[in-house]
């Protein structure tokens, strides 16, 4: 079934965040980064990182750990559209992978920040190959710095669903 | 940590490599700092009805132990940034080794930057994670 892609460049939800030391810590120890600075502020400090900017990866978990339901706006949210598409596609035993991801920084996002972010459903398309059929839904959030209002970071994700094809009958 | 020094940085110069054994721990670990939990990444029973061969890690831990790799060198805040293409799963057991190179220098707008190819790969050099960073050095 060809996927529907008039939701291309639909805005599919935005969230607001605060970025808080403890998640960053617990983050930065299962990434392996021992850096001192996430363990004591005074070699933050001593480092001239304090408060310290969080590890490159750390904004794709940010919204697990920091969107607490007040800090949310009101309005439309979109964020079941990704649902829609990749929701049947699990249904039918289909492979949930992560194909690409990237993060381009314009500003550092430290300790203490709060992030304003709008995700965009940047494309969506299929692969076919004789055994499977893969589904890429490509997203780009804009996160903002809320006490700047300047463009923090963006981060593309590209999701896979892979799905056994049927056997011809 | 000692700042790395623009000009002392060469095209060619490697990260200095990140060797790190796999383990369910880790997968538990990362599971929990970043609120993944796809059964695939600690379900065993689960990962091997779904026709693999053992629970897998988080293609985002492979990204995250790879940006380590880069922090280490050149200092927490030092990535502007970071893109990779998950090319093939990890398995608990696999030791996973970091390479990043630095390919290119310039400046712009008053920051030093370094371009890097890295990737991720097991001692078997299959790849697992493949990409480029953009480093600032200060």
């Amino acid at each position: 079934m060809p996927v529907d892609r008039s939701v291309i460049g639909s805005s599919i939800g935005v969230r607001r965040v605060v970025i808080e030391r403890g998640p960053v810590a617990v983050f930065a120890e299962a990434v392996t980064d021992g850096a001192r600075i996430y363990k004591d502020a005074r070699a933050a400090e001593d480092a001239g990182l304090l408060p310290p900017p969080v590890p490159p990866t750390f904004p794709f978990v940010m919204a697990h750990w920091g969107a607490f339901e007040e800090l949310q706006p009101d309005g439309d949210d979109r964020s079941a559209l990704v649902g829609e598409i990749l929701g049947p596609l699990l249904a039918k035993g289909g492979l949930l992978l992560h194909g690409e991801q990237e993060f381009e920084y314009f500003s550092a996002v430290r300790v203490g920040d709060t992030l304003f972010g709008e995700t965009t459903l940047a494309d969506v398309y299929e692969k076919t190959s004789p055994d499977h059929t893969m589904t890429f839904v490509v997203t780009e959030t804009l996160w903002t710095n809320e006490a700047t209002g300047a463009p923090a970071l963006v981060a593309r994700s590209n999701t896979i669903v892979r799905n056994r094809n049927e056997a011809p009958t | 940590m000692a700042a790395l020094d623009f000009d002392g940085v060469a095209l060619g110069d490697e990260v200095p490599e990140k060797r790190h054994l796999l383990t369910r721990t880790d997968l538990v670990r990362y599971a929990g700092a970043s609120g993944d939990f796809n059964p695939m990444h600690h379900d065993e029973p689960l990962a091997l009805a779904a026709g693999q061969r053992s629970v897998f890690g988080h293609g985002m831990f492979s990204m995250g132990l790879l940006a380590t790799a880069l922090t280490d060198w050149a200092g927490p805040g030092s990535v502007v940034g970071y893109k990779v293409r998950f090319s093939r799963q990890t398995w608990p057991g696999e030791t996973l080794v970091t390479r990043a190179v630095v390919v290119a220098k310039r400046e712009e707008g008053g920051r030093k930057l370094v371009e890097l190819d890295c990737s991720l790969s097991n001692e078997e050099g299959e790849q697992k994670v493949v990409g480029s960073a953009t480093l600032v050095l200060g």
